[in-house]
């Protein structure tokens, strides 16, 4: 049996550039790492119907979002030599041109990095119960769709 | 029995969860709430029990939670 615990992913508002430089830092001591695959999300500001993306705000079921990451984290530390993972994802408001997902993906070498790092943000994306509304420039809002 | 709504559903709704007793399963449910809610009968959505979801028609418990939720769009 695993016993890792359920680690929170959710961050209120954007991701602050810093916090990225950080998490880079803090993996300086672990010498047998020889790769971060590493994804940013980013708001954009689309042109819809009546107006433009300002914002997105995103909301959760959080209790099965984190259980449902942290499925996806066991089958792909099981798939891919990997040394660590970290996700963080926004809730609330974030402002287009801001960063609302950061994934962090770490291994000796580069394949198995890479690989799951595109892996990850998949499941993300179609697996976690997570919403966006889109806030467009004269106050209209559009639910956002994921392809 | 806890019922949740998310994203878009809330629009229709008006209200991110109601409390519902004495539905037998998951197919009374949404007939339930699609007669209550009628633009729901049109929205697409998944029914999660206790945070798993389930495709077939599923037995509800006392003290069950059922979420509706729209497609997902995080990222």
């Amino acid at each position: 049996m695993k016993t890792k615990s359920i680690k929170n992913i959710f961050v209120e508002g954007a991701i602050a550039p810093q916090k990225i430089a950080n998490s880079i830092a803090q993996h300086a001591t672990q010498k047998n790492i020889g790769a971060h695959s590493i994804f940013l999300g980013q708001v954009r500001a689309d042109e819809k119907e009546g107006g433009r993306v300002q914002a997105i705000e995103y909301t959760t079921y959080k209790e099965m979002a984190l259980q449902q990451m942290h499925d996806i984290r066991e089958e792909l530390f099981k798939k891919y030599e990997l040394t660590c993972m970290h996700v963080y994802h926004s809730l609330g408001v974030v402002p287009a041109g801001k960063i609302s997902l950061f994934v962090f993906v770490s291994s000796t070498h580069r394949k198995a990095s890479i690989a799951a790092c595109e892996e990850l943000v998949e499941a993300i994306k179609f697996q976690l119960p997570i919403w966006g509304k889109e806030i467009l420039n004269n106050q209209n809002t559009v639910w956002k769709e994921n392809h | 029995m806890e019922i949740l709504f998310f994203g878009n559903l809330i629009d229709i709704t008006r209200q991110p969860k109601e409390l519902i007793e004495g539905v037998a399963d998951t197919a009374t449910l949404k007939q339930l709430l699609e007669k209550k809610y009628q633009p729901l009968q049109t929205a697409k959505y998944f029914i999660a029990v206790n945070g798993k979801m389930v495709q077939e028609n599923t037995i509800l418990n006392q003290g069950d939670t059922v979420a509706l939720m729209p497609p997902f769009s995080g990222g």
